[in-house]
């Protein structure tokens, strides 16, 4: 019960009104900025960490637990309300939450997404207060052999999840792994794909390419004609600002299998967070009894991703504190926060600065806990926003994004680049071709390339390793057992979906 | 699909030769879209090569290439053996070969041959024939463009394994989708409108040439209404007012709340 006091040590540290005060100004200030369309949580949380530099240590990683969740739930509602994932975790929040807020249904969806990433952030806090240490063990059981098969199930997961036809969507995933090749090779520096142009070289960017294909897509698509009387019935029917019962009845087991489900997946550096938002939507979907709802404006494909992802994200904590590994991009960032307070993480950390871990932890819980009561009452008025017309709203957009992408990098092609991937978006819709295997593909694409080298380095060249290795076996099965699952209908009978769903 | 068969025979035929026509055009883009951008080069903008040459440099690889695409082909199965078991296709080919040799030989040739095709198959699905097609014509561009690429050495993998080994699965796939859209009915193509796609995509050029150059005010004023443009159902009043709002708001938000560097005004009024 050691832990539980480190736990109670952690919270008095964090439950200071200055504290408190700090992670709410954090929260509200990364959901602002986060909501805009076109700013991802790394930009936001890259933009926002200069301010915490003047503050005490403890005060200054709470605020950026705020600015974290703050704009990672900023991410999810743009993705609900235009379609526009700011991050690869909430793609998935997109397909469904945007269908529902298409329904007028924008209310219930932003409150799950909220309600659901509370929750799990509650029990991710918990899990990582007793288990923190002896989970760590999972990440270290995982070699490139084990990280390539969990990748492939990974892109299987994106395989699920597309409504139409599987080969279409394989071909997707294809697709985002040969852009993902474009840039440096890792190994040698080798210059690929990238035709002599400098911002090529260190690669596409994963929010220039998600811009485009969701973001330019869409709104190029409701420009066509037609789609006009689809968008005013959109704004007129928006109904009930919170979930009603059976709302929350429905999406309870999903925020329960999406927590597990995060939690676990959240601990393997690499990949792990963004497998997991997937990897829940597709346990919805396969446990649903009827799974063609979901794509349809489901709730449960709001609410189990979002607390995957969100429960993914705080167990993500364990490999940066023990290992020392920052998991994703906005992790790094964090690090780089810890690094200019002094802190460095890896094993000791735990030993030597007990305030700021546990305090980093319990105000991790506390950023969620902000998290939910700015955005609550904050539901009402995005959801208002809806109401703009279209015809204003898309150059807005339009001018949000380009800022957004040009920020980044500073870079003028960048936005160029975005423009081309938006035509490319809308040449995909038009043949029925979906963006989220695309997305997932593009950021597995460098992992599974790097642990496919290493592993076969290690093997000399040994193609049975990735079957020999019993947890790699496993994850292979599981992919291979997938995918036959996800085909087996479509032999039997042919889907009649893919002609109904023209309109989409 | 219950049209009757007269009326499905005609329309195919037309349908055929515009898409044989699509293809042959796919087959030339990036030969086209080189002599496109060579233009810049007349006024002293970018490096390359001129016009003159870029026409020059294709037409004759085009053209000289076909005794090569003889002799390679003659030489496909122990190649392809070869492929498989080393990954490195071609080497003493590709020694002799230049660049945009083996465009024509990579990219072209097979999409002509798509093209050519195209005219004597029924289309039953002509949204994912094209896609399809379009795919495949994505991996060839992809192979080509990693052909200068180490491949395998030994057993460990070179900077152009990955990209190849994922061009030669999206060729598969593009080809089996194509293969679908000849073999079962499925939904045409999709009506595609210019306006939308054009102001938007104009939009977002100008923001990018002309944010270093004209500063933030001025460029996202001018993007916001280049985009309005995009849809009839824009009032200019509403617009302007809008826009200038709008171009306020991130004029304050994005260099000042939020500290980006970004330029705010005009060079030349600056200076």
């Amino acid at each position: 019960m050691e832990l539980f006091a480190n736990l109670a040590h952690g919270f008095v540290v964090a439950f200071s009104p200055i504290n408190l005060l700090m992670c709410l100004i954090g929260a509200l200030v990364g959901t602002l900025v986060g909501v805009l369309p076109g700013i991802g949580t790394i930009a936001t949380v890259a933009m926002l960490l200069p301010i915490t530099f003047g503050l005490p240590p403890v005060g200054a990683l709470i605020m950026l637990a705020g600015i974290y969740y703050g704009a990672q739930y900023g991410g999810s509602t743009t993705s609900i309300l235009v379609n526009i994932p700011g991050e690869a975790t909430s793609v998935v929040t997109a397909i469904d939450g945007h269908q529902m807020a298409k329904q007028g249904r924008a209310g219930p969806a932003l409150a799950i997404a909220a309600i659901g990433s509370f929750f799990a952030g509650c029990v991710a806090t918990i899990l990582i207060a007793v288990l923190g240490a002896p989970l760590t063990k999972l990440a270290l059981a995982f070699g490139p052999a084990e990280y390539f098969s969990l990748m492939c199930l990974g892109l299987i997961f994106a395989v699920v999840l597309a409504k139409g036809s599987v080969l279409k969507a394989i071909a997707m995933i294809v697709f985002g792994l040969l852009l993902s090749m474009v840039g440096s090779d890792i190994e040698t520096g080798a210059s690929r794909m990238a035709f002599n142009i400098p911002e090529l070289a260190d690669g596409l960017g994963f929010a220039t390419v998600a811009m485009g294909v969701f973001g330019f897509a869409e709104i190029i698509r409701n420009l066509d004609h037609g789609a006009e009387m689809n968008r005013d019935l959109v704004q007129q029917k928006i109904t009930g600002l919170m979930p009603t019962r059976k709302d929350l009845t429905d999406s309870t087991p999903a925020i329960l299998r999406g927590t597990v489900l995060g939690s676990i997946l959240g601990i393997l550096p690499g990949g792990g967070a963004v497998i997991a938002s997937f990897a829940a939507y597709t346990l919805e979907k396969k446990l649903a009894r009827d799974p063609r709802r979901f794509g349809r404006g489901a709730i449960e494909g709001v609410a189990a991703p979002e607390s995957a992802n969100n429960a993914a994200a705080q167990t993500s904590f364990i490999p940066l504190l023990t290992l020392g590994i920052p998991p994703n991009a906005v992790m790094a960032l964090m690090v780089g926060a810890m690094t200019i307070h002094g802190i460095v993480p890896g094993p000791q950390v735990m030993q030597k600065q007990p305030d700021l871990v546990w305090g980093m932890i319990a105000s991790m819980w506390i950023g969620n806990l902000m998290l939910i009561i700015i955005n609550l009452p904050l539901v009402g008025i995005w959801v208002r926003l809806l109401r703009v017309p279209y015809r204003l709203m898309f150059p807005s957009i339009v001018i949000f994004c380009a800022i957004g992408i040009y920020s980044v990098n500073n870079a003028p092609v960048d936005v160029i680049l975005a423009g081309v991937f938006g035509l490319v978006g809308y040449w995909l819709i038009k043949h029925d071709f979906e963006p989220a295997p695309l997305l997932l593909g593009m950021v597995l694409g460098p992992l599974m390339e790097e642990n496919l080298r290493r592993a076969l380095l290690i093997s000399r060249g040994d193609w049975s390793v990735f079957v020999t290795r019993p947890l790699s076996a496993v994850l292979l099965a599981i992919a291979a057992g997938l995918l036959v699952l996800t085909v087996l209908p479509v032999l039997r009978a042919k889907r009649d979906e893919v002609f109904t769903e023209s309109e989409n | 699909m219950a049209d009757t068969m007269g009326h499905t025979a005609s329309t195919t035929t037309a349908r055929n030769t515009s898409a044989a026509l699509g293809i042959f055009l796919l087959a030339l883009a990036p030969q086209i879209f080189e002599l496109v951008w060579s233009f810049g080069t007349i006024f002293g903008w970018g490096s390359g090569r001129g016009p003159l040459q870029v026409v020059a440099a294709h037409a004759t690889a085009l053209a000289t290439s076909i005794p090569d695409l003889l002799v390679i082909l003659s030489a496909v199965p122990g190649a392809i053996a070869k492929y498989l078991s080393t990954g490195s296709s071609g080497q003493v080919v590709k020694a002799t070969l230049s660049s945009d040799a083996l465009l024509a030989l990579i990219y072209s040739y097979p999409l002509f041959a798509v093209a050519i095709g195209s005219l004597f198959v029924t289309i039953r699905g002509a949204q994912d024939y094209i896609g399809g097609v379009m795919l495949a014509a994505l991996a060839l561009f992809a192979l080509w463009a990693s052909s200068d690429l180490q491949g395998m050495h030994g057993f460990s993998f070179g900077a152009g394994t990955a990209p190849r080994m994922f061009g030669v699965l999206l060729l598969a796939l593009g080809a089996g989708i194509a293969v679908t859209g000849l073999a079962t009915d499925g939904p045409n193509v999709g009506h595609y409108s210019w306006r939308g796609p054009f102001f938007v995509a104009a939009a977002i050029v100008f923001f990018a040439l002309a944010i270093r150059p004209l500063g933030l005010v001025v460029t996202a004023f001018a993007s916001f209404q280049i985009a309005a443009l995009g849809s009839h159902e824009t009032r200019w009043i509403e617009a302007v007012i809008v826009g200038a709002c709008l171009t306020a708001g991130c004029a304050v938000l994005f260099p000042y709340i939020l500290g980006l560097p970004m330029p705010m005004f005009p060079r030349f009024l600056i200076q």
